[in-house]
């Protein structure tokens, strides 16, 4: 494989030496992961390869009749509604989260790395835990209705979302900041005039690929009971209704490329 | 002193004009509006059971049986075999996320350059062909199919083709992340210097060297750190997949679950959080030794 030297200073010695221990790990990950595979069994179905010729077939057509449309719309507005309330309660956790995490407020040293290091903490916990696990423990203990469903969506994406965004804020470059600091800004000042509107484009383009990652968690909400289109894409599998899986992914798709969309033209709105 | 209406708003566009990035605000909180006007006030939102008394009292019986208090037995996760019986599993499920992310990444690997538009365009020194137009737009549209379904859609369409295992799972997981890690490898190349490209393009080097000398050393790196980054979501979605494709940790975890065996459910958490730490550990150093 071939790499680039990344840094001037660094030593051509030390960089092949990198080089060639990062390639055995992961040709030797790789070669034993192949290894666990349970060969013995046969790895295709009986009848898998004629299963699987039936679903590409199937693309030509999809289901298109009104009547399957209609379902197809109306499943797809629940997986937005569910995404939309997802992503709006993580971002209202994660950002305040984010904003302590990052520890640009805290004003002594001793206050600010308690806070960073408890908020970290807290983060990490949150995101560690997949969003379908957490739905699946919060339904055993609370009973399944929206609410815990989405609480269970974005309890995890508050985690994700208030890492990068302390990241961000980090990442500010300390001149612009000086300045305000020389100026006599205080540190919540030297934030919502500096930290903030420098990373704002940073932090939307995140928040929106995490709304585009919301839509496919809600989708999978059907593994638990909610309505959408994970659930009408279960009930066509087990119907063995190729063509209709086919529609239901492709409005999967739809949706994915609108919002991917969306954020591209905002965030060119933003530069100008 | 500036007032803060005023710079947000700057920032957001001159000031008074309507631009898209107000217009999608404005949108967008409409949008929230009505998606949780629709959760709230539709079908069993759930509000009332939440913060009603006996949903936690249920909750608290939950915990207390994951812990296993004085439910007389010996708690599975005090029980050393049980460690290693469902050790065995982890380690299936490490396999699975390797397995998968080594799928997509020599997917991506065979696949991202001629997804770049720079590299089909021409711009980067090449002749641009119908060919090239016509892969760099199949590429894309392969990328955007995967990427939009989730590993857990894709599992559940894979085992009608594969036998249960680590395998589907496998399957599934790599699918997905070839479309994500395809688009944003692309993309390294797409925002990449063209410097060094067009001065080998200029001094008479063929598509071979191109690809080897040009494009490759520049894009490497990013493109091994963002499969690292992948890894670490993978380790968590594993357990999932493995709900719907027998394999790993996930199946045994719906069986604890499904026969009410609530302290071998908390040892195989406790096992799914020491998988998330190590790989996390694990990828942060690999990606400093990519970094070097």
């Amino acid at each position: 494989m071939i790499w680039t030297e990344t840094g001037p200073t660094r030593s051509k010695a030390r960089f092949f030496e990198n080089r060639r221990l990062l390639s055995l790990v992961l040709a030797g990950a790789l070669v034993w992961s192949v290894a666990s595979i349970d060969w013995g069994a046969g790895v295709v179905h009986t009848g898998g390869a004629r299963a699987l010729k039936d679903f590409v077939l199937a693309l030509f057509p999809p289901e298109l009749s009104p009547a399957f449309l209609r379902i197809a719309l109306i499943a797809s507005w629940q997986t937005v509604a569910y995404a939309v309330a997802s992503i709006t309660l993580a971002v209202i956790i994660g950002l305040p989260l984010g904003v302590v995490a990052s520890g640009t407020l805290a004003q002594s040293s001793r206050s600010r790395i308690a806070a960073v290091a408890g908020v970290r903490f807290l983060l990490a916990a949150m995101r560690s835990i997949h969003e379908l696990v957490w739905a699946v423990l919060f339904v055993t203990a609370f009973g399944l209705s929206s609410l815990t469903i989405i609480l269970a969506i974005a309890i995890p994406y508050a985690g994700i979302l208030g890492r990068i965004y302390s990241d961000l804020f980090n990442d500010v470059p300390e001149e612009p900041l000086r300045a305000l600091r020389s100026a006599g800004a205080s540190p919540l000042r030297v934030f919502l005039y500096g930290r903030l509107p420098i990373m704002l484009g940073d932090l939307l383009s995140y928040s929106f690929y995490r709304f585009e990652c919301a839509i496919r968690a809600a989708a999978i909400m059907s593994f638990v009971g909610i309505r959408g289109l994970g659930y009408e894409i279960q009930l066509s599998l087990n119907d063995l209704l190729f063509s209709e899986v086919w529609t239901l992914l492709l409005f999967l798709v739809a949706l994915v490329l609108l919002v991917d969309y969306w954020s591209t033209r905002v965030r060119r709105s933003l530069a100008t | 002193m500036i007032g803060r209406k005023n710079t947000l708003r700057e920032i957001a566009a001159g000031p008074g004009r309507i631009t898209f990035a107000r217009v999608s605000l404005y949108g967008f909180l409409l949008l929230a509006a009505i998606s949780w006007g629709y959760i709230l006030f539709g079908a069993n939102s759930g509000f009332a059971d939440l913060v009603s008394e006996r949903a936690w009292s249920n909750a608290w019986e939950f915990v207390r049986e994951l812990v296993g208090w004085d439910t007389g037995a010996r708690p599975a996760y005090l029980q050393a075999d049980r460690w290693i019986e469902t050790g065995k599993l982890a380690y299936r499920t490490l396999a699975m996320s390797v397995l998968a992310i080594g799928f997509a990444g020599i997917g991506v690997f065979l696949t991202f350059v001629p997804a770049a538009r720079n590299v089909s365009d021409g711009s980067l020194g090449g002749r641009p062909s119908f060919a090239g137009g016509a892969l760099y737009h199949a590429l894309r549209v392969v990328f955007a199919v995967t990427r939009a379904v989730p590993e857990l859609v894709w599992a559940l369409v894979i085992v009608f083709f594969l036998s249960p295992g680590i395998l589907p799972g496998a399957v599934a997981l790599g699918l997905h992340n070839y479309g994500i890690v395809g688009r944003l490898s692309a993309e390294i190349v797409e925002n990449m210097d063209p410097g060094p490209a067009r001065a080998l393009r200029a001094s008479g080097a063929g598509n071979i060297q191109m690809l080897f000398y040009g494009i490759l050393p520049q894009a490497m790196p990013q493109f091994i750190t963002y499969l690292l980054y992948r890894w670490e979501v993978v380790i968590r979605t594993t357990v999932v997949v493995g709900f719907v494709s027998a394999g790993g940790l996930g199946r045994e975890f719906r069986l604890s679950l499904s026969f009410f065996q609530f302290t071998e459910l908390a040892l195989i958490i406790l096992w799914y959080l020491i998988l998330v730490v190590a790989v996390d550990l694990l990828s942060a150093w690999l990606r400093r030794v990519v970094r070097d």
